[in-house]
Parts: structure tokens; sequence; C-alpha cells
């Protein structure tokens, strides 16, 4: 249970700045070591009932993120309720952008959670230290040794059995540290059939294949400098997305850096630590395998990143201060090429990414300082330059003729938060101004398709900067036998982007109704409310509960799509000598906020309970953990409101897997 | 470690090579439509003691526009000849073995800068054994008028987007339109060009030597409208339209301007209603706007279908 305290808190209350204070106090031990809190944070990727879970149910356990989901791969995770062009998704900071224009590849796809240390989720403008943003920021934190371990070798391999879908995976890690040299590695490989629904039902296309490997080298240069490279491998292949009219045959990315790292004994700068990064990611769609398709298409896209991210850590006293560079240079360019059913014919070729540059330089300040014992005031922002060139223009000019080519935006961000303890309890009040850039598609975007409300979407260069006006506060009470704490946030965004029916033009898309171009609402206002509690009822019996709610409106008072419904999970937890005992409870209730403009059905309630029993045994130099379980015991057959196509959830699924340690 | 990294460089080129290779967007467009630019001699004939040069585009009449430029040189001076009242007529034999001309420029236009003669034919059809071309020029120089004939050869015109055609308007008159630019479209705004004319129905019968010009007249028509809806015929893009389109009007050189846009490549059709000065209709039907997949798009009574 404490170590999920210690999960749920790093994640939540976004102590990491904190983390990084504490890296700088570590620095009189004249060694370079990963922070504490990292190497404790080695065990952090696992959800309460499972050990060993893929990052989008990592993800899922946190009660900030919910997901769309087009399948049993590749959920598209949604911050604060809003979606992934309104938060930076970023790996160690590095910036990487997905290849899909339907979304079919999140940034979260590319990694696997035997290669990731953290997950730092920050809400609102708190976000802004990796670029603009509005929802917050989700910063993949990979796994990264410390020098000179008193075990050399260290690493885990977990294997374990899904039924529903025949899920069958291997992960392995392994990290070799000196007072020189560090290594950590790991490999990965997934592989489902199509899942079963709560009536039994096959869904077909929903299987995947997953490989995803990691390689980290690190080398000592100085007593307080070192020197990284890292690199990620991921490759997907045959992924079906029962939600959309095609799957995926194959995505693959190649995601390196190098960094070097400076720490500094004395002065005002504690740690500066600099890193160039390049990412390359490529990703094709296969609609050969859906009969109904009339027309083929090959919808390629590929997106290539590089970049620089320079931060430096400050002290002073009880003051302490993040600052860091941003830069990257981004090229998004997707295809379209269909096939007439007389293949003999000439194909019909557009560009959906017309060779879409994105470059983004900006700086952005975090600080903190405790100014009493009681009393902790963190604030901070970021300035930054966007630009955008699309090299085909004339895709563009097609909707709005005579748009310029290049597009430059300042986008500023503040924020600032006071965090008061006063014995038992915890209050915080934060505010937050941030503007953010339409993103590739919502700016450029030609003929996207989307399946859920059957549009074809269309980009406007024109857009407005989303300008995004936050409050957030919290009230807690913790003793040591139970905690409570109620956080609530509200955004007021002007020029909100979404897609709007456009009068002109006629679908492309075989399937699709219409055309929809981006536009900006005057406004939207999005709250967010979450309860949680927890509750030892005793010493080795726990409870945990959450309560969410969200409400969103745009500028008509009309609903926006995909906010989740009032929704709760709660669980118990029971520890007997070596067997721990897991059970938990979530739902939705009626999502009765729909929006039909949207393509929003109302979905029902549901509730699903899971349950998992896992035993511990030590042998030699070995930790090893068995664990047996089931997620969806009762075999509810439901469909959430953020499914898209209302395709169904997994039925019944009795998961086992096996972990070592050493 | 220096190896290691080595290695690992090395890995890191062989991944980033993508597995499939991205379509060369300008190369696509290439493939199917070569513009020409530039002016070729097609034809070059000598008659008393002057050499007449005729220059189309790549150098070849095709069916459909030809923009000509005439030059007329004194072969022994080598000089241009300091010609007037250039006239130009091509002439064929139809299907029911009369003669018939095309639309044209009768009396060529002196270009004084460039000191060539300039016109244009617009051939219905192409040469072959049961149709030959020949064009009939008259000059002046120096009062003294001179009259050659020479066959042709036309081409068929490969480049879908300058197709024409020719139909029966409900005034009964007969009409041809056809289309000028752009010879390479893009996936972009493209500014349609058309030519429309008008045969001129003879009101008296042929006089003198032939050919009688009066019996083979034809006018640029002026003032009319050429209402554009331009859509992808295959059952598989469901009628597919294009937004910001603009009908086509005269402007000063009497050709047809307005706008198409193409949203991607591949087959199209210019649907057309056309439109007299008075806006009475005078060819051309209203078609579907509905998307219809799996259907083929009905087209217009008046329309050409382009590719590219």
């Amino acid at each position: 249970m404490k170590k999920l305290g210690i999960i749920f808190g790093t994640l939540f209350l976004g102590i990491n700045a904190n983390a990084q204070n504490m890296q700088a106090q570590h620095d009189t031990t004249q060694r370079i070591e990963e922070v504490k809190i990292i190497a404790i944070a080695k065990k952090k990727i696992e959800s309460e009932m499972k050990m060993t879970v893929s990052v989008d149910e990592f993800l899922a356990s946190s009660d900030k993120i919910s997901f769309i989901k087009r399948g049993a791969y590749a959920w598209e995770p949604l911050l604060n309720n809003m979606s992934t062009e309104r938060s930076t998704i970023t790996i160690d900071g590095m910036h990487v952008f997905g290849a899909c224009t339907d979304k079919m590849d999140p940034i979260t796809s590319y990694v696997e959670s035997n290669n990731l240390a953290t997950i730092d989720i920050k809400s609102g403008q708190e976000g802004s230290l990796h670029g603009a943003t509005v929802a917050g920021s989700i910063d993949l934190k990979r796994k990264s040794t410390p020098f000179g371990l008193e075990r050399i070798w260290s690493g885990a391999y977990q294997t374990g059995f899904e039924t529903n879908n025949k899920q069958f995976f291997n992960l392995g890690n392994l990290s070799y540290s000196s007072d020189q040299f560090v290594v950590d590695g790991s490999i990965s490989f997934r592989k489902a059939g199509n899942y079963y629904d709560g009536n039994n039902d096959e869904v077909n296309h929903s299987q995947y294949s997953k490989f995803n490997t990691s390689l980290g080298l690190a080398y000592k240069t100085s007593p307080l400098s070192s020197v990284r490279i890292d690199a990620i491998y991921d490759r997907a292949k045959d992924v079906g997305f029962p939600a959309l009219p095609m799957d995926l045959w194959l995505s693959r990315a190649i995601i390196t850096s190098a960094s070097y790292k400076q720490l500094f004994k004395k002065g005002l700068v504690k740690v500066w630590d600099t890193k160039l990064y390049f990412n390359a990611i490529e990703h094709y769609m296969d609609d050969t395998k859906r009969p109904e398709n009339l027309v083929h298409m090959d919808m390629p896209g590929w997106s290539n990143t590089y970049g620089l991210v320079s931060r430096a850590n400050l002290k002073h006293g009880n003051y302490s201060s993040e600052i860091q560079l941003n830069v990257y240079d981004n090229l998004s360019i997707a295809e379209m090429t269909m096939y007439p059913q007389d293949r003999s014919k000439k194909t019909m070729f557009a560009y959906s990414w017309p060779w879409v540059t994105t470059r983004f330089a900006g700086a952005s300040i975090n600080n903190s300082w405790d100014f009493s014992e009681m009393s902790q005031v963190n604030f901070g922002g970021s300035l930054g330059w966007n630009y955008n060139r699309s090299k085909y223009v004339e895709f563009n000019w097609i909707f709005y003729p005579g748009t310029p080519q290049e597009k430059n935006r300042v986008l500023p961000a503040l924020y600032t938060n006071y965090q008061l303890h006063i014995n038992q309890f915890n209050f915080s009040v934060g505010t937050g101004y941030g503007h953010r850039a339409p993103s590739a598609s919502e700016g450029y975007g030609y003929y996207i398709y989307n399946s859920f409300d059957r549009y074809d979407y269309i980009g406007n260069p024109d857009l407005k900067n989303e300008i995004s006006y936050e409050a957030n506060a919290s009230a807690g009470f913790k003793n040591e036998k139970m905690g409570i704490e109620a956080k609530v946030n509200y955004f007021h965004i002007q020029n909100y982007i979404v897609g709007r029916i456009l009068s002109l033009g006629s679908p492309m898309n075989y399937q699709s109704v219409g055309v929809k171009g981006y536009t900006s609402l005057n406004h939207a206002k999005l709250f967010n409310a979450t309860l949680n509690g927890n509750y030892d009822v005793l010493q080795h019996l726990h409870w945990k509960g959450t309560l969410m709610y969200a409400r969103a409106t745009d500028d008509d008072g009309g609903n926006l799509p995909f906010i989740r419904p009032l929704s709760y999970h709660t669980s118990l937890h029971f520890m007997h000598r070596k067997f721990n005992f897991q059970t938990s409870m979530n739902g939705d209730f009626a999502h009765k906020n729909y929006s039909p403009e949207y393509g929003e059905t109302l979905s029902r309630a549901y509730r699903i309970w899971n349950i998992s029993v896992d035993y511990t045994f030590k042998f030699k130099n070995y930790r090893a953990t068995l664990q047996i379980g089931a997620e969806n015991l009762f075999n509810a057959y439901y469909s959430t409101y953020a499914d898209w196509g209302n395709i169904p959830r997994m039925g019944r699924n009795i998961f086992t897997s096996l972990k070592f340690d050493f | 470690m220096k190896k290691l990294i080595f290695f690992l460089i090395t890995l890191c080129f062989a991944l980033v090579s993508c597995t499939k290779e991205k379509t060369d967007y300008e190369a696509e467009i290439d493939t199917v439509v070569t513009d020409h630019f530039e002016f070729k001699e097609a034809v070059a004939f000598n008659t008393e003691g002057y050499n007449i040069s005729i220059e189309a585009l790549n150098g070849t009449f095709y069916k459909g526009y030809n923009e000509i430029r005439l030059k007329i040189t004194n072969i022994q001076t080598n000089e241009d000849a300091d010609a007037s009242v250039v006239t130009f007529l091509p002439i064929t034999v139809n299907a029911v073995g009369n003669k018939v001309s095309c639309p044209h420029l009768h009396e060529l236009a002196y270009q004084p800068d460039e000191n060539y003669f300039s016109g244009y034919a617009v051939f219905t059809s192409e040469s072959n054994i049961d149709s030959i071309w020949e064009l009939y020029i008259s000059f002046r120089i120096s009062n003294q008028a001179y009259k050659v004939k020479q066959i042709i050869t036309v081409q068929e015109q490969t480049n879908k987007n300058l197709n024409m055609t020719s139909f029966t308007g409900n005034d009964d008159e007969q009409y041809f339109i056809t289309l000028v630019s752009p010879q390479k479209p893009k996936i972009a705004e493209n500014v349609l060009v058309a030519g429309i004319y008008r045969f001129n129905q003879p009101t008296n019968p042929p006089s003198g030597d032939f050919p009688d010009p009066s019996q083979f007249s034809y006018t640029e028509v002026s003032d009319y409208t050429l209402q554009l809806d331009p859509r992808m015929p295959e059952p598989s893009m469901g009628n597919h339209s294009s937004p910001n389109n603009k009908d086509l009007i005269q402007q000063s050189n009497g050709l047809y301007y307005g706008v198409v846009n193409y949203t991607m490549t591949g087959n199209w059709t210019l649907n057309f209603i056309m439109l007299n000065q008075r806006g009475q209709i005078l060819k051309g039907t209203v078609v579907p706007t509905d998307f219809t997949p799996g259907v083929e798009g009905i087209k217009s009574e008046l329309h050409i279908d382009i590719l590219f």
C-alpha cells in the first residue's frame, strides 16, 4: 500500500519538481546518481490489479487519464478529458509525433512498460515545461540505472498469458552498473489474438503483435559529468482496429538520443543536462482485410523529429528552480492513394499531411519556493515560438485559397500555485494561462477520415491559437489510517478547436458522409473533479476509492465529445504472508451529456469487477512473483463513452503472469 | 565502447531507412502529363520563293486547341517577308464526305515584336487515311496575293486535360468547347481556360475559288457563361466534388477563364452548363450533388473528362 501511495503521490501531486530538488541534494555525495525516487520507481509500472501491464493499462490507472479506444491496442490518452493535441506527450522530454492521421499511434504506443521507469503526469500549465500545452503533459521516463550500484547486474523477466485474447508476452530487462559505465537494455514481445466481448462474441480485427527493444549506455566522463546515449526501437505489426475501417500493417519507431549531464558542487546551478535527439516513425495502414471497403487505399505516414532539450536545476536555500530549453523540428507526411475497382486504371493520389513542418523553440521555467514550513508557492511559465510550413500548400488552398504557406505563432504560458499544509490538512489553489498552436492535422490536414462521426476533416492553417485560462484547487486530509483528497480544475478555453460541418466540398472517403473543417469555437469550458479516499480497515486490509466527474460545454452550451461521465473506482487490498489479494470494481454511470453532433450516442452505465492474487517467493538472489487474476469477472457486456464506434470492450479475461527480479 | 557506438549508429541508420518509399508527388503528376512550353516548327513549306513556317507547341498539331505562330521568309534573302493579310483555313473531309473546317482564327494577327502572325486552330479530329487535314493559307506581299495549300498531320492529344467536345446547342447552332489550360493540373486551385466557338452557318451559297471562307466561318462566342461542376466519376469516389470552383467567363483575349479545384489525382469530369448572353441554357444539365458511394457519377450532357 505504501508503494501505491508513492506511485500515486508521485503521479498526481506532481512531486517531480521536488524529485529534482532531491537530486540536487544528492550531489554532496559527489557521485552521479540518478535520483533515488527513480530507482524506487523501477517497480512502479504496474497497476494495483496487475503487476505486468501495458503502458496503456498503466496510464489507465491514473484518474487524470481517460482513453479513446479504437481496439485493443494503442489507446489514445486523454488528459483532463482533452485529446492528445492539447497535451504534450514526451519521452524523457523528447517530442515524438505519431505518423498516423487517424491517431492510431499515440506516442505511448511506442514504448513498453519494461523500458520505462515512471510516467510523469502534470495537469494544465504546470506541464508547460516541455512545451506549449493546454491540458498538461505526460512525460514517459525511461529507465536509467545509476552508476556504481552495489549490484553490478540487475534485471527482471516477466512472462504471462491472458486467456481472453490469447495474449502471450515476454518482457526482459537487464542492467549493468559499474563506477564508469552503465548499460540498460530491454526487450519485449507481445502477441494477442482477437478478443471476445461480454457476450462471448469475437471482436474481429482486434489482434496485435508488438516488439520493443531499448538500449541505453552511459559513461562517466568525470566524477561530476556523464554522457549517455539511448535508443528505443518499436515495431507493431498486424494490429487490428475493430472500430476503424482499416488496420495497421506495420508501424515502426526508432527513438534515439545522446545526452550530456554535468553536476555542480557549488553555486546556484546544481545540474545541467542537455540532450540531442532524433526519432523517426513510419506507419502503414492496411485495409485489404476489410471486404466492406469498396475502394482499396494505401495510407502511409511518416513523422521525423529532431530536437534539443537542455535543462538546468537551480537551488538556493528554500528556493529551487528548473529551467528548460526545448527546440524541435518535425516533418509529418501522410499520403493516400486510392485504387479504383479496375486496378488497371490510374490510381488517385493526395496528401493528407502535405509535408507539414513544425518547428518549435521555447524556454520554460518552474520555480518552487518554500517560504514557510507550512506553505509553498510554485510558479513558472514558458515562452515559445511555433512555426509551421506546408510544402504542398496548394492542397490547403483548395479550402482556404491564398492562405500563407508559413505561419509563425508566439505561445506564452504562465502558472502559479500555492500549497498550504496545516497539520494533517493540505490545501492548494492555482491558476494558469497558456496558448497552444493547432496540430498538423488541425492546421494542415486534408480529407482525414474520422470514422467516429464519419466526416472527412480539413485543417485550417489560419486557426487562432487556443488560449486556456485555468484554475485549480485541492483539499485533503491525511492521517495514519486514512486519507481523503478532493481536486477540481476548470478550464476556460478560447478559440477551442473542433470540427464543424463545412457547406463546401464533398467527402472523398468512401464511408464518409460529409466534410468538416477545423474551426475555432468562441470558447469552451471544461470542469474536472476527483475525490480520492483511502482507509486502512485492518493492518493488512486497505480500501481505496475514487470518484471522478467531468463536464464540458461549448459556447452554445452544447456538450463536447469524449467527456467522461461520472465514474468510480474502488478497491480492496489484503495481504497475508506472502500472498496479496486484490479486488476492484469500477464503472461509469450513463453518459447522459453525450454529444450527438460529434457522433456520440448514449453509452449506458456499466460496472466491472476484477480480482487478482499473487504470491511472492525468494530463492537464492531471485525474487519471483506469480500472479493470477480475472478482469471483468462477471463477463459484463459493455462499451464506454470513449469506445470508438461503440465497439464492445473485452469480456472476462483471466490473466496469469510470472516475474523474476534479480 | 567505440565499436559499440559505431555499431549502434550503423544500426540506427539501417532502421531509419523507410520500409515503403514516399510517393514522389511531383513525378507522380509528371508521368501522366508533360507540359509543353516551347513553340517548335510543326510544318514548313515553300511557295513562289517564300518559305512558310508554322510553329505549334512541341512542334506538333494535336486534336483540340493549338496556338499557332506563322512566319513567312523570303528564301533568297533569308529575311522576314513583309507580308500582310495572312489568312489561315484548315479543311478536312468529314465522315459523309463533306469538306468541313474547324474553329480557327481566319485572319492571323501580326505580332510586330516577334515578327510572326499568331492564331489558333481547334482540330476536331486526328489525321488518318479517311480524314486528311489541309491548310489553305493566303497572304499578300507588295500587293501581290499568294495562295498555298499544305497537308498537315494532326495527332491524337494524349493529354486528357486538353480534351475538347462539340455539340449542337438548344439554339440549333454548332458549338465547340476546348480546354486550353492547365496542361498539367495540380492538386490545387487551377485556372481553367477554355475556348468556346460557334460555327457560323453560311447564309449564301459558296462563291469564288474553293475554299470560300464564308462557308467555313467560326467565331469565339462572347459573353457566354460556362457553369462548372467538377466531379470524380469513379463509383468508389461516390460523386466526389471540390469546393471553391468558379464558373468560366470571357476575358479580353476571347478565352474563357474559371477556377477548378482538384482534390486528388485521378479521373475527373468537368460538368458544364453553357449559358448564352441572356442566361439561357444552350446545353448542359444539372448533376446530382449527393455523395453516392458505389455508384458511378452521373455526368452532365455537356462534359469533358480529364485525367491527371
